[in-house]
């Protein structure tokens, strides 16, 4: 009769096996015996392997579970064991013992020191778990332990029954520990204050979470976007959504810092004739005098929408109209409007900084260093991350299909990598392609900024026509912005780039290159013009400036949003078919709202308003992209790595940012405010107010003046930057020492494995002399299925027959003892002791 | 919908609050989507199971090439799910879920065969799913055991022909598109 392994491990139907002494095989067995607490027995103390395991995990408890688990099948009563069996309760197999390992590991949180096993969904025994999870001293808290409870099994993987079920269980045990007298000291008046804190803060959190879900703004036209068109093109809405957001705080300070006060102050000032005469009367002489605010003279016509001079040029959209006075209403507190201007300004910015900088660093964290090391999961992650789970039109999931399609084709058709097969010729020839098309670009970036640097410069063209004279600038500048990132990307496409990523970042960095020219030629024409004598105020002219720059923009977006995708459809639709399906280009215009973004920080401390005007127009620009999309466009075929631009679009952001806050501080710090208007007018730098305010501080407050010197001598600057460099560099040192060691560990994995295959050949040997032993007759020449498959899952497809064969061979003949070279000569020991039994 | 806020009692929401990743009003908002499956079952018993083939009619999963995995991996019951089941796996799915759980429900759903392991086959199943055989979209049988060979010199750290959960877990660690791709808006 054929002897056959059963790969379930059930007992041969043809009789009960011959009962293995289990005392014999392994000392440190212990009977099964059924403890009354209800926890499972464990047959079998390995514990030589086991102590590896302990002291990994640090618990006892975690020691009981395991052999709690490996108590179900009696491993070695059951000489009918296979070894596939075996690798099926090796411990590293057991999902919810590595993902409890990797948990403990991965989750740093301050709160949770250690995370717990989850059990395989559909098995129902949560006992164990509850068990397990009772032993814990953090969670059997009095005060901390429910929420703690609840925080650790909110992140296991178990069913939401079964959660509550292990929660009550727990809560029970932990009652009647409790009551069992286990009380130590009375918990002191610290810990209860700690514990009503933090329930305290959890329920602010939840009402903050909720609050948060109701005014989510646009929510419903987001998940239809994302349902058609997946994370890419939705990246760019949130981005949007990200920079209204931003600007909705400016707003909110400079109108209650400054425009409130000034608009009180106008309501209550005394009248400017009032004022000249007491001055006339007392024949006072160096007097501040406070600038009567010159209410507006022009009548409003609708020229001034789209200039923003005239009836607007004395409004509080312009730093003209403020005053340098001391607002003063209720009593004798005096709100000096120019710290409040200034302070103001500082404070915006160094918000927007601070939000910034956490923003990108955490994005750079998570998609850049985490990410890397080594680079070796092209293909994996392709086929497990690309499927976007959004999707829910039927277009675009066909698109997804065909798109996951056409990569895998590519990859497999090795396009990937081709760098080393260019010979020196191409390369040279594309080297100096690329020189000469990077000249190319620059000149045309220079040449446009020379251009916008004329058209400001002349007066013939502003004074021909009215309107379009003060226009002139602002339209061609715009209109270069619009025009040349297009005569890039054909460039870009010249140049042949081995990877499409790179050429849409070098596309993105000239574009951006453009831009910070033509604003950077702008901000120098400006500052220059404030020394000139004929301009009265010249930071209201900047004012006025930047916002026709940004009306401007916003007209032309509306009108390319208008070509680009709602006219090019039609063309696609009706007459040129060879135009293809219009896609939404991301890039492009996220873009530009980096650049509306950075006008917007370049003017605001010029006109106080420019936030919320630029806040309605990113309002008004959600909607119309968002319908023209879904009208007009269709997905691309094309993955857009979402995760990683939005690294790179947070650093131009960045980028810009601080462009504009130099710009701003040089204007701030060097250029004289204009006599006549302002906040700061008669001074010689506006930053003269923070100084005469240290100074008179050295009168009565004079360690507070002696820490301010200290602040800004250059002595203490330097020695901050020193530190700084040095921790980055510190920082830098250790990931480099992680990478090395990543590696390292990688060839130990490796290694590794390739023991484990080892001894489990070898056991396989020793199991099939035994089985020889006991039925020593030709069928064992035959070989089961099972092992064939667990031999086969072991090895390399080279070796495996070779190997079958050889071990089969060896094990027909004589049981033998071969010598094992293994580092784990403790595992070994359990395993020679049943070799010398049989 | 004051009708389905007195469906919970303000213990259970807090329950369920504590215990996903949800506010009280998007548990609500969810229960209302469950409802809106099968308005009269649900109405008549809150614990009701409701068939899998009606779950999967859901927008959000209709066209998800792995919808009856997802399914079956959070069902209680073999082909049903109850509310809590539906709550748990929208829980999983939405942003705030951290990626380690997502990584360990996904391990799950790419597991065909349920043994913990991601084999070749699972493999397959897997490619061929993404690429369904239509006419434009076909791999041939040796492109599809190539590219599932490539997968596995790429990810196979211990060289045992199938992924593990800690092999699976250290690539999708690297891979910052999962969180954003892993999720299912409501």
């Amino acid at each position: 009769m054929d002897y056959r392994g059963n790969p379930n491990g059930y007992p041969d139907p043809r009789g009960p096996p011959e009962q293995v002494q289990m005392h014999s095989v392994n000392p440190g067995y212990t009977e099964p015996t059924h403890a009354d607490n209800g926890r499972p027995p464990y047959v079998i103390d390995m514990h030589s392997g086991i102590q590896d395991l302990e002291d990994r995990n640090g618990g006892e408890e975690d020691v009981r579970y395991l052999h709690a688990r490996g108590s179900r099948r009696n491993w070695a009563a059951d000489n009918q064991r296979d070894a596939t069996d075996l690798i099926n309760e090796l411990p590293s197999r057991q999902l919810e013992q590595i993902a409890s390992d990797v948990a403990k590991g991965t989750i740093r949180r301050k709160k949770s020191k250690k995370s717990f096993h989850g059990t395989v969904r559909g098995h129902h025994d949560y006992n164990d778990l509850a068990a397990s999870l009772s032993r814990d001293p953090d969670l059997m808290d009095e005060f901390d332990g429910e929420t703690r409870t609840t925080e650790v099994l909110r992140d296991m993987a178990v069913k939401l029954t079964d959660k509550k079920e292990i929660r009550n269980n727990i809560s029970n045990s932990r009652q009647r520990t409790l009551k069992r007298g286990i009380q130590s000291r009375r918990p002191g008046w610290w810990k209860r204050t700690k514990y009503s804190i933090g329930i305290g803060w959890m329920h602010f959190k939840y009402r903050l979470a909720e609050l948060a879900y109701s005014l989510e703004l646009w929510r419903s036209l987001t998940k239809k976007i994302e349902g058609h068109f997946g994370t890419g093109v939705t990246s760019y809405f949130m981005f949007l959504k990200w920079i209204f957001l931003l600007n909705i705080p400016i707003f909110f300070l400079t109108l209650c810092f400054i425009v409130i006060p000034q608009i009180v102050y106008v309501e209550f000032q005394p009248s400017a004739e009032a004022v000249a005469a007491v001055v006339a009367a007392n024949n006072m002489t160096n007097v501040t005098t406070t600038a009567p605010v010159v209410t507006t003279t022009a009548a409003f016509t609708g020229r001034e929408l789209l200039t923003g001079s005239g009836y607007f040029t004395n409004t509080i959209l312009y730093y003209g109209y403020y005053t340098n006075g001391i607002v003063q209403v209720v009593g004798d507190t005096e709100y000096n409007m120019k710290y409040a201007y200034l302070l103001t300004g500082g404070g915006y910015y160094i918000l927007c900084l601070i939000i910034l900088a956490l923003s990108i660093s955490r994005s750079y964290k998570k998609n850049y260093i985490e990410a890397s090391g080594v680079f070796n999961f092209y293909i994996v992650t392709k086929v497990f991350c690309s499927w976007d789970y959004n999707i829910t039109s039927p277009d675009a999931a066909r698109l997804q299909h065909k798109s996951f399609f056409n990569e895998i084709k590519e990859f497999l058709s090795g396009k990937k990598l081709d760098g080393a097969n260019r010979d020196f010729s191409t390369k040279c020839k594309w080297f100096f392609l690329r020189v000469i098309t990077n000249l190319i670009v620059l000149g045309s970036i220079g040449g446009s900024a020379y251009c916008i640097y004329y058209i400001q410069d002349t007066d013939y063209i502003k004074n021909s026509i009215v309107i379009l004279g003060k226009l002139a600038m602002p339209l061609v500048a715009t209109g270069i912005i619009l025009v040349l990132p297009f005569f890039f990307t054909r460039i870009g496409k010249l140049e042949n780039y081995q990877k499409p990523q790179t050429e849409l970042y070098v596309g993105m960095t000239r574009t951006m290159l453009l831009k910070a020219a033509i604003l950077g030629v702008l901000a120098y024409f400006w500052f220059n013009r404030a020394t000139k004598e004929d301009e009265p105020c010249w930071e209201t002219s900047l004012g006025e400036d930047i916002y026709r720059l940004v009306l401007v923009d916003f007209v032309f977006t509306l009108i390319s949003t208008f070509f680009l995708e709602f006219i090019r459809r039609l063309l696609g639709q009706y007459c040129c078919k060879r135009l293809g399906d219009t896609e939404f280009d991301i890039g492009r215009n996220t873009l530009d709202l980096i650049y509306s973004q950075a006008l917007c920080w370049l003017g605001t401390f010029y006109s106080p308003l420019l936030s919320f005007i630029m806040s309605i127009k990113l309002f008004i620009i959600f909607y119309i992209k968002a319908v023209s999309v879904l009208q007009n466009c269709k997905p691309s075929v094309r993955a857009w790595r979402a995760a990683k631009s939005h690294t790179i679009f947070l650093g131009y952001l960045f980028i810009f940012f601080l462009l504009a806050v130099v710009a701003v501080s040089y204007g701030v710090l060097l250029v004289p405010p204009s006599e006549t208007c302002g906040p700061f007018q008669g001074q010689e730098q506006a930053y003269d107010i923070v100084t005469t305010l240290v100074d008179s501080w050295e009168g009565d407050l004079d360690w507070l003046h002696q820490i301010f010197k200290l602040v800004s001598s250059p002595g203490f600057i330097a020695s901050v930057l020193v530190a700084f460099s040095v921790g980055t560099y510190y920082m830098r040192i250790v990931m480099v020492g992680h990478k090395e060691m990543v590696k390292l560990l990688r060839q130990q994995l490796a290694m590794e494995g390739r023991d484990k295959a080892y001894l489990l050949n070898m056991l396989q040997e020793v199991s099939r002399s035994k089985k020889e032993k006991l039925r020593p007759s030709t069928e064992n020449r035959i070989l089961s299925p099972t092992s064939a498959t667990s031999m086969e899952s072991l090895t390399s497809p080279g070796g495996r027959r070779f190997a079958r064969t050889m071990a089969e061979t060896a094990a027909a003949n004589t049981p033998q003892q071969s010598p094992v070279p293994s580092r784990r000569n403790r595992r070994m020991d359990s395993n020679e002791n049943l070799t010398s039994r049989f | 919908m004051g009708a389905s806020q007195s469906v919970f009692s303000e213990e259970e929401l807090q329950d369920y609050q504590e215990l996903t990743y949800f506010t009280k009003k998007e548990i609500l908002h969810v229960f209302k989507i469950f409802r809106d499956l099968s308005p009269r079952d649900v109405d008549r018993d809150r614990n009701v199971k409701l068939n899998e083939d009606l779950v999967m009619s859901l927008p959000e999963l209709k066209m998800n090439p792995f919808k009856d995995r997802i399914v079956r991996v959070f069902s209680s019951e073999e082909g049903c799910l109850t509310f809590e089941d539906f709550l748990d796996m929208m829980s999983v799915f939405s942003e705030k879920a951290p990626k380690e759980i997502k990584a360990q429900y996904a391990f799950k759903i790419y597991d065909f065969d349920g043994d913990d392991e991601i084999s070749r086959d699972d493999l397959k199943k897997m490619v061929l799913r993404l690429c369904p055989s239509q006419k434009d979209t076909e791999l041939k049988k040796q492109e599809v055991d190539r590219l599932v060979g490539e997968i596995l010199k790429e990810a196979d750290l211990d060289n045992d022909d199938r992924l593990s959960f800690s092999e699976f877990q250290h690539v999708i660690s690297k891979a910052p598109e999962f969180e954003s791709s892993f999720r299912i808006r409501l």
